[in-house]
């Protein structure tokens, strides 16, 4: 490819807050040439020809791990799967053995996705301790309520599909900010690109701190949604509530479900986001999902190019 | 054996040699005589420049893991750490595995020590293997040598049990030494709760916490009488609610963990997990109102909240990793480091020596002529680089490996022998 001359600033991606600019718009100029060749009748590519990538899910994952593999599969790199429910000393093996392990079958790349915030970051810094280890790279899937900067990059990269360009856009995210990895990798790479962010949603589920991270809080979600050219709305995740931050789902969606009512009552025409699995009736009602403002599909989509683009990129740095 | 100390600044505010440069003869452990200049013959003499000398330096708190977790620490390795940090007694926290809940545990931990270099204070059980659930043999651990009671870093949260055990307690004039916290609102909690935990994403544990925790058991120390120490403040509210507590007149003391006053919160952004410590370490507001508090006599002590831990237990992902780190052999020249350009060395020493011999009720230690020697050797002026090489300590889960630090301790007197670095 064309900018093969340009290099990301790092060997691995360990979240949104260790790039650069200049990183995030290789990564989205990059994932462009990928949407197109994926769109094409012979969707693979030979760029990650003999490098072979692990795909290590310590945590469950349906889209994630299937954009990854895809991504993978068509850059024609050699892959291997590795998932296990939860991952710590009680459960025998340690993280750093695991990977020393899979690493010394000659893998390339770890991508990975941990329930422990920083796990990725852990690992990159571990591994240079091994010399049959110290080669590898890893990319973050997702490392518990950190950082998921994948969802990030095909995020951003839909907004500028759809808009045009990030600089100066509104964009608020809804839900639960506080377990959130999804908002927070967002919240970085959203204001790299010049883009104003709101998080909306429950007191409760809004960390006390956020408006150190230079954004806006709004609890009302008209007033946010008044306010933004899109909006993303986050999934409900249950499981990650030791104790329940609100009463019921029903009593969250009736504050802060996006319905088609809702919607057509604003002002503006807004972008309807959402990272999946949607909650159908929870966070956004069905006709807004499937609505012309929704561009969920296209994150799905994006999602396999933007990690495509990763992908590519990071094998050049090796 | 007789012992000559060589031109040592004496930093002891009960002694007439106090600021002055002496030379010290020990005889049988025994001081001898303190002069400007002896020139009698010894065994061994002590000339080092720039030499300071102060009574004992006791840490009231430490976990040397012994018995349970020997291969962490031992009373041997933590004793030889607690000789190297200048330390000449060393409380030893009741989180032992069994815990340290009855007299057979506080007769073991006296008669392993009794023949190394450094006393060993044990601090026995609140309540039956830290369960909180009913009070240990607190009278019958007394009688056998425990100083202090405490469930180390488990919260009573039983407000009725922790009322008996502060009535209980005043039978013998024991004291208590508790943790400040509120567990519910602790709980999963991974670092001190502010703006880097939320640029973290990770769980963060309030000041709340430990302020509610606190002011839970100030009333019932206002209720009983009894007598409580704090060795692990973390938290300028924290500090705030002991000087009111003093300004009442409870019988409250309190202290910190050296490192607590070096590090803030902003240390984690690399997810590192030798600085996951409980309490964690909070804002740089928090630190300074911690430096303030020594300073003010609100805190009345520095310990080392010395927790050895392995390579296994430690070098994980963050959420998985053991809290705590050793210090034991950095915790004078840590807190010095931040501390010397804030309060005078005299006042600083008194928080490793006069103030935890007097809360805990052991002899002052005396820089006199026939007073028992029990001292310490340091320099607070000169700077030396801690390395692995010199780490005594079974565990290595230090942050100060490779890190310059002031002040550098050059050994102790104790127990009629001199322990030179």
């Amino acid at each position: 490819m064309e900018q093969k001359e340009e290099q990301l600033s790092t060997r691995h991606l360990l979240g949104i807050k260790g790039l650069k600019k200049s990183d995030l718009e290789l990564i989205l100029r990059t994932a462009e040439n990928f949407k197109e060749i994926i769109n094409r009748p012979i969707k693979k590519v030979p760029s990650l020809r003999d490098v072979t990538v692990a795909n290590m899910f310590f945590e469950n994952s349906t889209r994630t791990r299937l954009s990854f593999e895809l991504a993978e599969k068509r850059l024609s790199a050699d892959i291997v799967n590795f998932s296990a429910s939860g991952s710590s000393v009680s459960k025998g093996e340690t993280l750093i053995d695991t990977a020393n392990n899979i690493l010394a079958m000659k893998v390339d790349i770890i991508v990975m996705r941990h329930s422990a915030p920083g796990a990725a970051v852990f690992l990159a810094g571990q591994l240079k301790n091994y010399p049959k280890s110290a080669h590898a790279q890893i990319i973050n899937a997702g490392d518990g309520t950190h950082e998921h900067p994948t969802q990030a990059l095909l995020d951003a990269f839909s907004i500028r599909e759809k808009l045009g360009s990030l600089e100066g856009k509104k964009v608020v995210i809804v839900g639960d900010i506080m377990h959130s990895r999804v908002a927070l990798s967002n919240i970085f790479s959203l204001q790299m690109l010049g883009a104003e962010v709101m998080v909306c949603g429950p007191t409760t589920l809004i960390p006390k701190y956020v408006s150190s991270l230079g954004l806006k809080v709004e609890h009302n979600l008209r007033k946010a949604l008044e306010w933004c050219d899109v909006a993303n709305m986050l999934r409900i995740q249950l499981e990650r509530q030791s104790l329940k931050y609100f009463p019921t789902l029903r009593e969250y969606s009736m504050q802060y479900g996006l319905d088609k009512k809702l919607l057509d009552s604003l002002s503006k025409k807004i972008v309807v986001m959402h990272p999946g699995p949607i909650n159908r009736g929870v966070e956004i009602t069905s006709d807004v999902a499937d609505s012309e403002h929704s561009i969920i599909l296209d994150q799905v989509e994006n999602g396999v190019a933007v990690r495509m683009a990763i992908l590519y990129l990071l094998a050049g740095k090796s | 054996m007789k012992y000559i100390i060589k031109q040592a600044t004496i930093v002891d505010h009960l002694s007439s040699h106090d600021g002055k440069k002496k030379d010290i003869l020990i005889n049988n452990g025994t001081i001898e005589k303190i002069a400007d200049k002896i020139t009698d013959k010894a065994d061994q003499e002590i000339a080092i420049p720039g030499l300071h000398v102060s009574p004992g330096w006791i840490d009231m708190q430490a976990n040397f893991r012994d018995p349970g977790h020997e291969y962490k620490e031992n009373l041997a390795s933590g004793i030889a750490a607690a000789a190297k940090g200048g330390f000449t007694g060393v409380c030893l926290q009741s989180s032992t595995d069994p815990a340290l809940d009855n007299k057979s545990q506080v007769e073991y931990l006296k008669k392993t020590s009794a023949h190394l270099s450094v006393h060993i204070y044990p601090i026995g059980a609140i309540t039956h293997a830290r369960e909180g659930k009913e009070m240990a043999e607190l009278f019958d651990m007394n009688q056998a040598g425990a100083v202090a009671f405490s469930d180390d870093k488990r919260f009573v949260e039983n407000p009725k049990l922790m009322e008996l055990a502060l009535n209980y307690t005043k039978n013998f004039d024991g004291l208590i030494i508790h943790f400040a916290d509120t567990p519910a609102l602790s709980s999963k909690g991974m670092m001190h709760e502010g703006e880097t935990s939320v640029f973290l994403g990770m769980k963060g544990i309030p000041s709340m916490a430990e302020e509610q925790g606190l002011s839970r058991d100030l009333y019932l120390v206002e209720y009983t009488g009894g007598r409580i120490h704090y060795n692990l403040l973390s938290t300028a509210g924290a500090v705030g609610l002991i000087k009111e507590a003093k300004k009442k007149k409870l019988l409250v003391t309190a202290g910190v963990a050296a490192h607590q006053l070096y590090f803030t919160d902003e240390v984690l952004k690399g997810f590192e997990s030798v600085h996951k410590v409980n309490p964690p370490y909070r804002s740089q507001k928090d630190a300074d109102a911690l430096a303030a508090g020594l300073k003010d006599k609100i805190i009345d002590v520095i310990c080392s909240d010395h927790s050895p831990e392995d390579v296994e237990n430690k070098n994980l992902e963050f959420d998985y990793a053991r809290n705590g780190i050793i210090n034991i052999q950095t915790a004078f020249p840590v807190a010095n480091t931040v501390l010397r350009k804030k309060i005078s060395l005299s006042e600083l020493i008194q928080k490793f020596s006069g103030n935890p011999r007097g809360i805990l009720g052991l002899p002052t230690a005396t820089i006199e002529e026939g007073m028992t020697a029990e001292m310490t050797f340091f320099d607070p002026e000169s700077t030396f680089i801690f390395t692995k090489e010199e780490n005594v300590s079974n565990s290595a889960n230090s942050p100060f490996f490779g890190v310059e630090l002031t002040g550098k301790v050059h050994g102790i007197f104790c127990k009629g022998n001199a322990v030179i670095n």
